[in-house]
């Protein structure tokens, strides 16, 4: 029995020293060889046999058995392998040959706005399939942090940003002077009279606009108007290049779902939270434009042994906090409790 | 290497003083004076972070220069539970590690405020962020004692002391709970994010290594802890150095692209 444990631990050992040494071979790879690699069948086996290893370690010990805490971290760490091989491409190829459980696990689904849309692209494939219910964009939108900023690049490679809000203004140093934001333009237009050329801010449209002046260390002032929507053209000469741009605080479609030309469930949604119907989570992942106008990418996820994995990662989480945390911290308990009743005596 | 003329700079510069002020006052044997240099330190640090967090109006721990911000901040309370609650010496080495964690926040990672984007903008965010920096600084200590272990053949002779090869199990038990739940919790996000609880991005599985690390190390002490323990300390130095491999080298490596590089 002392020899089959101890093969057991070796064989653990083993185990955990190779999936480390897989992980780092895997980042090497990068996300998408390392995903083919991890569920490649030589691959498959090991996770297999790292299952087997981990209920083999619970027969071989009693502690293992007995000990609650120890049981919950290693049966927790079955049911995250055991998940995570359900789930797998090899793992859904399986069950749909012998359960024949048909459904799409993953693919893209672009919308345009205005339309309907129930064909999702495979991912990794050239099929097409399509789901019992359509998704129909109502509107793709994009929201911007307010204000946006205003880089200013120097030659030698130096950068200062800006909050892009008028009477905001940066020293750049003995060399270059200093730069002031005069004006925010939201849709900038230049009416040229005569000679005047007088710019504005004019009512309706998008033509987002900084006025910026720089103040040079000759003394001398200079104008510049520094768009948004294009990169403008820099000087060869100058000094300074300047560009003004937004963060993007969102990307938000805004979906119905469609079962028989009834609208079912709608949802705005974006980056971290997904819609959820019919067994399949829609994320925001993509949007896009062509000669029709805006559309959308959506990411089509039908989670399979999702639960199994939680559940893994439950039990793994209670088993660890329980043995780590919880027994030093009731000996810590019974030591004070302890130390009282002495110094009560 | 850059020094940063700004108030945000002089706090980060006030705190690295104070922390190897604490140091070199321990070793020479002035363990008061270090002391309450450290106790200084520490409250320069969260000037520092809450200045940080109110210029930026959200957690700082979105960037390099937040994640060392806040490294820095929590070796002290760290520290103190070491000391108080687990009996654990070589004090001095957290003052040097806290010193030595705020250099990159000093000189050479860039404070300019970021907004957060869309990926980021997740009740996990700051859970996962910060239980991963609470547990790498008890790595970080728990490797330090290791490598006390393996400079010097003596061990603290006082019996209120633990041994430093105890010391570092003790550390590394109280950290291993924190990395586990960063990777569940960052499984969590994912899910949510992107659509897998998995997605075998580069820093993904750099952190599964170093998870792995100290699982191989607790089965290994179980095994041989008590023929070999100086192999022990081995193994935390190079879960360590997995970590930093893992907090560092992805981020900054042009070699691993994948999700998490905007987080440089
Ligand atoms: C691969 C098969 C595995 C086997 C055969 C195995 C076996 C064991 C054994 C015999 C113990 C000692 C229990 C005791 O204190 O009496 C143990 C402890 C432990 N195992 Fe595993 N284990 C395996 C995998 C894992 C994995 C993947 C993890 C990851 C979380 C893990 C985490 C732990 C922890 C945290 C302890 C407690 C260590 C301590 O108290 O110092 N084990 N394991």
């Amino acid at each position: 029995m002392i020899r089959l444990k101890r093969a057991v631990l070796w064989a653990c050992l083993m185990a955990i020293a190779a999936l480390a040494v897989l992980s780092v071979y895997g980042a090497f790879l990068g996300a998408d060889r390392a995903q083919t690699f991890f569920n490649s069948v030589p691959v498959a086996v090991f996770w297999g046999a790292f299952a087997v290893l981990l209920g083999a370690g619970i027969v071989a010990f009693g502690r293992l058995l007995w000990v609650p805490s120890l049981l919950l971290m290693h049966l927790g760490c079955i049911l995250v392998v055991i998940g995570g091989m359900w789930g797998s491409q090899p793992g859904r190829d399986l069950q749909e040959r012998f359960l024949g459980t048909e459904r799409i696990a993953k693919g893209r689904m672009p919308i345009l706005e205005g339309t309907a849309e129930n064909r999702v692209a495979i991912a990794d494939s050239n099929v097409t399939k399509e789901l019992p219910f359509s998704i129909r964009l109502r509107k793709f939108r994009i929201e911007y942090y307010e204000p946006g900023d205003l880089y200013i690049y120097s030659r030698d490679g130096r950068r200062w940003k800006l909050p892009a809000e008028a009477g905001r203004s940066q020293t750049l140093g003995r060399d270059l002077g200093r730069v002031t934001i005069q004006r925010v333009f939201r849709n900038f237009r230049m009416d040229i009279s005569g000679d005047e050329r007088i710019a504005l801010d004019a009512p309706g449209g998008s033509n987002p606009a900084l006025e910026v002046a720089i103040e040079r260390p000759d003394g001398s002032t200079a104008r510049r108007y520094v768009f948004l929507q294009r990169a403008g053209h820099n000087n060869p000469s100058d000094p300074l290049a300047l560009t003004y741009s937004q963060s993007v605080r969102d990307y938000i479609s805004e979906l119905e779902v469609v079962r028989d030309n009834e609208v079912v469930a709608s949802k705005d949604i974006e980056v971290n939270h997904p819609l959820y119907y019919g067994g399949y989570h829609f994320y925001q992942h993509s949007y896009g434009q062509n000669q029709f106008g805006d559309y959308t990418i959506l990411m089509v996820v039908a989670d399979s042994g999702l639960r199994i994995v939680y559940s893994g990662y439950a039990m793994l989480m209670v088993g660890i906090v329980w043995h780590f945390w919880g027994r030093p911290l009731r000996s810590a308990l019974r030591n004070r409790r302890s130390n009282e009743r002495d110094e009560n005596r | 290497m850059a020094i940063k003329y700004t108030l945000q700079g002089l706090l980060i510069y006030l705190t690295i003083a104070a922390f190897l002020a604490a140091f070199v006052s321990t070793i020479a044997r002035r363990r008061t004076t270090g002391q309450w240099f450290f106790t200084l330190g520490f409250c320069i640090s969260l000037a520092s972070y809450v200045y940080r967090w109110i210029d930026g109006r959200h957690v700082p721990l979105q960037n390099l220069f937040e994640v060392f911000l806040c490294l820095g901040l929590v070796c002290y309370p760290i520290s103190l539970l070491a000391r108080r609650g687990l009996r654990i010496g070589g004090q001095w080495a957290d003052m040097l590690i806290a010193a030595i964690v705020l250099f990159p926040a000093g000189f050479v990672f860039h404070a300019e405020q970021q907004h957060l984007p869309p990926a980021l903008q997740s009740w996990l965010f700051v859970p996962h962020v910060a239980v991963y920096m609470l547990g790498y600084i008890f790595m970080a200590m728990a490797a330090a004692r290791a490598a006390i272990q393996l400079a010097t053949a003596s061990q603290p002779i006082s019996g209120k002391i633990l041994p430093f090869e105890q010391a570092t199990y003790e550390l590394i038990a109280l950290g291993f709970p924190l990395l586990t739940l960063g990777l569940i919790l960052g499984s969590i996000w994912g899910k949510r994010a992107w659509g897998d609880y998995w997605g075998w991005d580069p820093k993904e599985l750099w952190s599964l290594a170093s998870w792995l690390v100290y699982a191989g190390y607790f089965h290994w002490r179980y095994m041989f802890g008590k023929k070999h323990p100086r192999l022990n300390s081995l193994w935390a130095i190079a879960g360590m150095a997995v970590i930093i491999i893992t907090l560092l080298w992805v981020n900054l490596s042009r070699l691993f692209p994948g999700q998490h590089s905007y987080a440089t």
